[in-house]
Formats: C-alpha cells, sequence, structure tokens
C-alpha cells in the first residue's frame, strides 16, 4: 500500500527523461541541416532509421541540404501507417516538397494523392513506386538504382578475376561451381540479385554449376554457418562464393578463414554488395574479391536537388539537379563496381 | 511381451528428445553418408555454443514460470558494446575514433555486464512492480533495441556495420586448440564450462531449488519463507549475463557486430528449451534437456543445409519437429500426474 507511489514516479522520471531526450534530438536534426538556406522546407520520410544503407543516403541528403534548402527527416519505424501519419505532418507544416522512402511501395499511390490535393510535390526515393501509381500527377519523381544492376556487377567482378585467374578452375571442367548466400527469402534486392549475377557470368559465356543455394537472411552470422555446413558437404569443389550482400559475404570468408582459406596461396573469390566499410576493410586485407557500391551520396543528393527543385517550382533538368532525368520522372543512379583497386571511391 | 512393450515405451517417453536426436542424426546420415564426420561434429558444436549460452539463460527465466522476450536484443547489444571497443588501432573507419586499445578483458566484461543490468532491470521490474515477466521484457526488448539504434548511429559510426575486430578478442570466438587434426573451438569449451556451472546453480544451490519451487508454486514457495523478488532480481541478472556473454561471444565468432545481431534469438532459445523438456509453466527443466533441445535445432539447421533441403521446407520441418518433439515430452509428465 505505502508503495503506490513508486511507478507513479519512476513512469513520471521515465517520461520527462523521454521527452527531454527526444527534443534534444530534434533540435539537433533541424539545426545540423539548416544552414542558413532560404525559406524552402522539405519532409523527408525514411522507411527505417537504423538502415545501414538508408542511413547513408540520410546522411547524404542533409549534407547536400547545406545552403540550399532547411530539411525536416523523419523515421517510419518500418511502419507504412507510420509514414503516412509522418506525410499528414508534413503536409500540415505545409512543406514545399517531400522525399518519400517508402516502407511498401505499393502504398505509394495513397501518398501520391495526399500530396496532389495539398499541391505538394513529391520525390520517392529507393523503393520504386508502381509505374501506373506514379503516372497519377506530374509533380511525382523517383530517384534511385536499378536493382538487378547490382546483381549484374556482382557477377561481372567474378567473371573478371576467372579470366584472368585460369587457376581459379580447380577441376578444369570450364564451369564456376558456385555457392549463393541470399538475403531474406522474397525480398526484391535478394531475388533480382541472385539472378542477375548468375545471368551476368552465363552472358559472359562462362557455364555455372550451382552447388548450393541458400538464404543467410542477409545476416554475417547465419552466413558463417551455412557456409561452414557447404565447406564440409562440398569441399575443394567450390570454386566461388556469391552474396547478395557484403555482411554475408564476410560471413562467408570467417568460415573460409577457419578452413584454411587465404593464406598458403589458398584462395576463393568472394564477391558481396553494398561496399560497407568492413568490407572494404576485407578488400584491402585480400581476402573480398570485389563488392557493388549502391551510391548512397549520389542516390541522397539527386533526391536533395530534386526536391529543391520542385520546391522552387521549376521543371527539373540536368541543369537544376546534375543528373539525366528519364521518361520525365525518373533518375537512375548507377551502382559501381568496386575492387582494391579503385576501393577509395567508396569511401 | 506385454511388459517388454511397456518397458519401450516409457523408456521413448522418458527419453524422447534424445530419440529424436538420435533419429535426426540416422535420417540425414542415411541421405548423406559424409555427413558422419568429426567436422560435421565440429562445426554443430561450434554453431551452437553462443546459442546453448543463450538457451540457459532463458531456462532460468522459464524455470520459475516467466518468460524473457529480451534475450535477442540484449545479445545484440552486447556484440555491438565490445566490437565498438575492440577494433584495430589502424582501421579506418573506427567507432571511437580515438579510443586507444584497451586490455581485451574490458569490453567483454562490459557487454557481460551490460547484459546484467538489463536482466536486473526485468527483474526489479517484475518483483517490485508485478508486471507480468512477457510484458515487463516486451518492454526492454524494444528499449534495448532503441538504445542499441541509438549508440549503433552514433557519429561518426553512423549505423555502419563494425568490423576490423583485434585478433586477441576474435580468437574467443573462432580460435581452437588443435589436438591432431582434430580441432576444438574455444567457444565450445565456454559453453560446457557454462553449462556446467548453470548445472551447479541449477542443482546444488538454494538459488536453484527456490527457483523449482517458485516456478512449481508461487504462493507456496512464497508461504515457506522463500524471498521471491530477491530469488527473480537474481535470476533475471544472471539470464541477462549470460545473454551478454553470448552476444560478446557472436561478435568475437563473427569478426563484427550490427544492431540487428541477435534479432528473434529469444524465440531460438525457447524453443530449444521447451523441446528439450522445460516447461513453460514453470517448475521443470535440467540443463541436460536444455543442451540437447539446443543439439536438435543445431542437427537439423545445419543436417538440412548439409543435404540441400530448401529453406522453406526447413522452416516447416522446424515447426513440426517443434510440436512433436513437445508431444511425446509431455507424455512423461502426464503419465506421472
Amino acid at each position: 500500500m505505502k508503495k503506490k507511489w513508486i511507478p507513479v514516479v519512476i513512469a513520471g522520471a521515465l517520461a520527462v527523461t523521454a521527452l527531454s531526450a527526444c527534443g534534444k534530438k530534434d533540435d539537433g536534426g533541424s539545426a545540423g541541416s539548416g544552414g542558413g538556406g532560404g525559406d524552402l522546407t522539405i519532409g523527408v520520410a525514411i522507411y527505417k532509421f537504423d538502415d545501414t544503407f538508408m542511413t547513408g543516403v540520410r546522411n547524404a541528403i542533409s549534407d547536400a541540404a547545406n545552403g540550399l534548402a532547411k530539411v525536416d527527416i523523419v523515421d517510419s519505424q518500418n511502419s507504412q501507417p507510420t509514414q503516412n501519419d509522418k506525410v499528414d505532418l508534413f503536409v500540415s507544416k505545409k512543406y514545399n516538397a517531400m522525399a518519400i522512402n517508402p516502407v511498401d511501395r505499393t502504398a505509394a499511390g495513397v501518398i501520391i494523392d495526399k500530396a496532389k490535393s495539398a499541391n505538394i510535390p513529391v520525390v520517392f526515393f529507393n523503393r520504386e513506386p508502381l509505374a501506373d501509381d506514379m503516372k497519377k500527377w506530374d509533380k511525382v519523381y523517383y530517384v534511385g538504382a536499378k536493382a538487378e544492376q547490382s546483381g549484374t556487377m556482382e557477377g561481372e567482378l567474378l567473371v573478371d578475376y576467372w579470366k584472368a585467374h585460369p587457376e581459379a578452375d580447380k577441376n578444369k571442367d570450364g564451369k564456376i561451381q558456385y555457392i549463393m548466400l541470399t538475403g531474406e527469402p522474397g525480398h526484391q534486392d535478394a531475388t533480382l540479385r541472385t539472378k542477375f549475377s548468375v545471368q551476368a557470368i552465363e552472358d559472359a559465356g562462362i557455364q555455372v554449376e550451382k552447388l548450393a543455394e541458400d538464404t543467410a537472411m542477409w545476416d554475417r552470422v547465419k552466413a558463417q554457418d551455412k557456409m561452414a555446413t557447404f565447406l564440409s558437404a562440398h569441399g575443394d569443389k567450390i570454386e566461388a562464393v556469391l552474396a547478395n550482400n557484403d555482411d554475408m559475404a564476410l560471413g562467408a570468408i570467417e568460415a573460409l578463414k577457419a578452413a584454411g582459406y587465404f593464406k598458403d596461396n589458398k584462395f576463393m573469390p568472394v564477391v558481396g554488395v553494398d561496399a560497407t566499410a568492413p568490407a572494404l576493410q576485407a578488400l584491402s586485407d585480400g581476402t573480398l574479391l570485389g563488392t557493388v557500391l549502391n551510391d548512397a551520396k549520389n542516390q541522397g543528393g539527386a533526391t536533395l536537388k530534386l526536391a529543391v527543385a520542385l520546391a522552387k517550382g521549376e521543371t527539373p533538368s540536368k541543369d537544376n539537379t546534375g543528373f539525366d532525368i528519364t521518361d520525365g520522372k525518373y533518375i537512375w543512379v548507377p551502382y559501381k563496381k568496386i575492387t582494391k583497386d579503385n576501393m577509395n571511391d567508396a569511401k | 511381451m506385454n511388459v517388454n512393450v511397456k518397458k519401450i515405451n516409457s523408456f521413448l517417453a522418458e527419453n524422447a528428445i534424445y530419440v529424436v536426436l538420435v533419429l535426426l542424426v540416422i535420417g540425414i546420415s542415411l541421405s548423406n553418408p559424409d555427413f558422419l564426420s568429426l567436422s560435421t561434429l565440429t562445426n554443430i558444436l561450434h554453431q551452437n555454443s553462443t546459442k546453448a549460452i543463450i538457451a540457459l539463460g532463458a531456462a532460468f527465466v522459464l524455470i520459475t514460470g516467466g518468460v524473457d522476450l529480451s534475450a535477442g536484443r540484449v545479445v545484440g547489444l552486447a556484440a555491438v558494446i565490445s566490437a565498438s571497443m575492440v577494433q584495430m588501432s589502424d582501421y579506418p573507419q573506427k567507432f571511437f575514433p580515438h579510443l586507444n586499445e584497451l586490455p581485451v578483458f574490458v569490453p567483454i566484461l562490459l557487454a557481460i555486464l551490460a547484459g546484467l543490468v538489463v536482466g536486473l532491470i526485468n527483474g526489479l521490474v517484475i518483483s517490485k512492480l508485478h508486471v507480468p515477466p512477457f510484458i515487463t521484457t516486451l518492454g526492454t526488448m524494444v528499449i534495448v533495441l532503441g538504445v542499441n539504434s541509438l549508440y549503433f548511429d552514433m557519429p561518426p559510426n553512423n549505423s555502419q556495420p563494425i568490423g576490423g575486430l583485434r585478433s586477441d578478442f576474435t580468437k574467443w570466438g573462432s580460435g581452437s586448440f588443435q589436438i591432431g587434426s582434430f580441432s576444438l573451438p574455444y567457444l565450445v569449451l565456454i559453453a560446457i564450462a557454462v553449462a556446467v556451472i548453470c548445472w551447479v546453480i541449477f542443482n546444488k544451490t538454494r538459488l536453484g531449488k527456490n527457483m523449482y519451487a517458485i516456478g512449481g508454486n508461487v504462493q507456496a514457495a512464497h508461504v515457506s519463507g522463500i524471498n521471491v523478488s530477491r530469488n527473480l532480481l537474481w535470476i533475471y541478472g544472471i539470464a541477462g549475463a549470460l545473454y551478454g556473454l553470448a552476444g560478446m561471444l557472436e561478435a568475437a565468432k563473427s569478426g563484427g557486430a550490427s544492431s540487428a545481431y541477435g534479432n528473434m534469438y529469444e524465440l531460438d532459445a525457447i524453443a530449444a528449451c521447451v523441446v528439450g523438456g522445460v516447461s513453460t509453466t514453470g517448475g521443470i527443466g535440467t540443463v541436460p534437456g536444455v543442451m540437447a533441445g539446443v543439439l536438435i535445432f543445431g542437427v537439423i539447421n545445419y543436417g538440412l543445409t548439409f543435404i540441400g533441403v530448401g529453406p522453406y521446407y526447413q522452416l516447416i520441418i522446424k515447426g513440426l519437429i517443434i510440436v512433436a518433439a513437445v508431444s511425446i515430452d509431455i507424455r512423461k509428465y502426464l503419465a506421472k500426474k
């Protein structure tokens, strides 16, 4: 009975600290990106703040905004309803333009309707809305990369190595015996990278034989465990490892190291996608053969410049955005192949 | 004849989980005889050592009749904390650019301490504020993820995966003793040591006896003079410390960390405990049972991948095994009643 006040005090204390902490963060956000950029304000909604790649894009947007516009960047917490609420907030604050990284690309139609009725131009980025939705209004644009290109480049990295190193064909049958580590089942990037990386190898006139393909859920630890399993199941038959992202490629490399690879001239070509900092380290160590950079800097920069042009009421063009506009509403930011030779491009 | 059938039946019921384990190994080996090898054994043990430590932590809590949903996220927190402090000094993208090389035990202890603190908070809220364990740990699960994400997002790291860990740290997860051609990973020895300590706590200490008593009947335990809240505090604290240890070992094993580490591990741990004969209503469970539960999932994961079963089928098989193993195992308690 006498201790009834404890929960109340704790709840109160929590509420106060939580609010003050969050408040501070908001201040930091707008102060850091304000930079005296006139009266333009752009509302930016990211699908999820703790996504590695989107964090890169987010940082690129606030860097590019310096001196051009104020940006209000919010977290949609991987929930489309939350994002829709944030968009309502942008509309009620009468921002000059919005840049939206949709949680669910098929839900973009609703956001376009909101934007159209408030006459606020909207730039989608990184997750492409359906073509039908894009046609709903003329002030709807998209900035992104063609996902299949990341797979194609990954395959090409392996092709280049294969052609330059005849000894990579361990059993001299002219085919690449490979292991494929895939991301989350059903994830569009996972499906496309898996398909197009293999297709790029075949298109280069090299035959392939899949020894195993399994999902490691984009995860380094899971990929390490799967690779250890494949090594004991297939051993020296494996001639190459393709992973849908760098984390999984690095997990595979850990398993390969444990099996004696990457020393005494024992090498295994492993390729990934993303060009993360640990992956670049692995490139310079000579364990990772290559990776593909999804260009966060240019995606963020293009998104911001496009949004600024729209906010000013201009018609976007190469002159005011610095990027080619395809089909009147798309900016395609190309991926880049990264190997030990050009790894400084990814830093 | 009748007696024999009965005997066999009761033997099968008593040892159902071990029977399932043996059947799995036989089934997978028939499909690919290469499965029966020393490397398979060391791989499975190495891959499941951290999972065993987490499952033991979960078992403490389950036996008291509670549940701990924060396990996976505490693993992630401990992985990120320890990894952030053991990067090589010449690594280009360091979490703390100006941090000098710390002695390796500092990040290890901090990781365990972080887990302990979360566990003690769980224990405090459950025993003093009487919030049900499911709700309490659901709360700490998301809070820990939030805290970890904030930490992980701090400039200059900005949510980039942490890499470039020092070898005196990673050896705890990936090093091994070489005995002739056989290599025994340190990780396995650590897991065995933890299991032995847990076995002693479960069976030879007052805390262990109290834990079973609280899980069996909390009112009775209270009436018979057990300080329920203090025991719960320690039990959740120990569980948290074990998750912290496991998280640090995951980082050492994989040579990196991100805030996504440990996602959903709590469910794997609970599944392993339950398949290993730990009752979700409390009061029942043994250390060897938990280890067998972990091994069953280890053999399934490794074996099905080894013989090339597709990932979707693996999910279905795992689900079936959970239900089947528990339905067999539960019979021995039904029979006793």
